[in-house]
């Protein structure tokens, strides 16, 4: 049983920008003569709508597995992970080329984000790799060459002591996802609809290792895109709802958990937060940047008027914050306060 | 004016202030980062703006973004007007910006009013008198850890 193979699905660019799919076409062509990997190619993940064919063949996919797409990492694991396809954040080794910033790149990981965290329902790992990371074809190969090596190990391990107790629970883990044949040949997918394009789609995308539940996002969009599930956890209810372009959400969460994989600026698009705002100083105040949440505002009034209703500004759903008050220790008053907070005085 | 360092602000140009320098070529208004902005960010790795040429801008709409060794901005328009262009080399090597921040190194060019910049005159005041306070954001950035 530790013949596993490890499946690789390549995300396609939106569009057709040629320098994209030729890095596109050299990795699925190198990945196919690649023993033990099973390779599916889908369209541009951020658009796969419910019921797209290389959706249905992503949920399929049984096992670890690899996403190679033109989305930041953090922003297609959380994507998948909404759209039910979960599993454990595998670390991928290809880095963004830039960032081999003096010597406190690792340093920065100490601050753990506070957030819920994912409800898990299947022990696999996911490795998201992105491709703007590299230039050559060459590096995701021999990425995807250490993570198989990564996952025999695993698999070997597990097969070693765990695995009758898995059999025993019923839970069929370890059936080997080849069994389903070669992915983008087989007849369940068949590869001109896996390969369909999408129309474009546009919705937030929560990182629960950061969010915390504060329900800000919830209280600020009037579009009626968030709402709460039944473990009373926040998260992207209805999707296409959302208004395409508008970002505001995402700059009024206080956690940066919420994620537009399609936006421009780097920080909205799921770039690692670390490197965006922990390692680097943000300038935005200095260069004539407004207040996030007054952009936010403007932002949604546009959509707002947009659908004939009326602007609301400032008024509705935006957050009360003390942002230039120093996290400093709680005194009698503030637990006092805390405490008629609970009573709901 | 930055402490020790001096930064270069040369005298023929125009200068808003969100750091922007201006001068007027073949009657559009030609828009770079000053040295001050330059010094504070240091080396360009990455450009991106958020708007086409021929858009419209409000005064301080976001145009773009930019990633630096040291820093990262969302960046914005320094007047109201009409986007006219980028350059397109310092899109493919944002080295320029660096290396000749004043020439080679321009941005974008923009029409619209250019009343409200300030000369070099008062623009070296403006960083003057808010150095102080360019200082405290940047040591409470610092200091403000995963903020």
């Amino acid at each position: 049983m530790s013949q596993k193979k490890l499946t690789v699905v390549l995300s396609q660019a939106q569009g057709k920008d040629p320098v994209r799919r030729a890095i596109e076409e050299e990795i699925a062509a190198a990945l196919l003569m690649e023993p033990g990997i099973d390779l599916g190619i889908v369209p541009a993940l951020y658009d796969l709508n419910e019921g797209h064919t290389g959706r249905l063949y992503l949920e399929g996919v049984q096992g670890d597995m690899v996403v190679i797409s033109w989305l930041y990492p953090r922003a297609a694991y959380w994507l998948l992970d909404r759209d039910g396809i979960q599993g454990k954040m595998g670390e991928t080794n290809i880095k963004p080329a830039d960032n081999n910033d003096d010597d406190d790149d690792e340093g920065e990981e100490a601050s753990k984000p506070k957030g819920i965290g994912a409800v898990k329902f299947q022990d696999r790992f996911i490795y998201c790799l992105d491709l703007r990371d590299a230039k050559d074809h060459r590096t995701y190969i021999e990425e995807v060459r250490r993570i198989f090596s990564e996952c025999k190990q695993r698999w070997g391990a597990a097969t070693g002591d765990s695995k009758p107790a898995i059999v025993q629970l019923g839970m069929n883990i370890s059936t080997p996802a080849s069994t389903n044949g070669n992915a983008t040949g087989s007849t369940a997918f068949p590869k001109e609809e896996m390969l369909k394009i999408p129309g474009r789609r546009w919705y937030p995308v929560i990182d629960y290792s950061r969010c915390t539940n504060c329900m800000e996002c919830l209280d600020f969009c009037l579009f009626g895109v968030y709402g709460v599930d039944s473990l009373e956890r926040i998260y992207v209810d209805n999707q296409d709802s959302c208004k395409k372009g508008c970002p505001a959400c995402s700059r009024v969460c206080p956690e940066q958990a919420i994620m537009f994989p399609d936006y421009k600026s780097p920080a909205i698009a799921g770039a690692p937060v670390g490197a965006i705002s922990g390692l680097k100083i943000d300038l935005t105040k200095l260069f004539g940047g407004g207040d996030a949440l007054v952009i936010a505002a403007k932002e949604r009034d546009k959509e707002l008027l947009r659908d004939g209703r009326d602007a609301v500004g400032l008024t509705v759903g935006i957050p009360k914050r003390q942002s230039d008050k120093k996290d400093s220790p709680k005194d009698e008053l503030d637990n006092l306060m805390d405490s008629l907070d609970t009573l709901e005085i | 004016m930055m402490g020790k360092y001096a930064a270069v602000v040369p005298a023929d140009l125009y200068y808003s202030r969100n750091h922007f320098w201006c001068r007027v070529v073949a009657g559009k208004n030609r828009f770079g980062f000053s040295s001050y902005a330059i010094k504070l960010m240091q080396d360009v790795y990455f450009l991106d703006w958020q708007v086409n040429a021929g858009d419209k801008v409000a005064l301080l709409e976001q145009i773009g973004h930019i990633e630096t060794s040291k820093a990262v901005s969302d960046l914005f328009a320094p007047i109201e007007g009409t986007l006219l262009g980028f350059n397109p080399e310092v899109l493919a090597d944002p080295s320029a910006i660096n290396v000749d921040g004043y020439d080679k190194g321009w941005l974008f060019e923009m029409d619209g009013g250019i009343d409200s910049l300030m000369d070099a005159n008062a623009y070296y005041g403006f960083l003057a008198e808010n150095w102080e306070k360019a200082q405290r954001m940047l040591k409470g950035k610092i200091n403000a850890g995963d903020d």
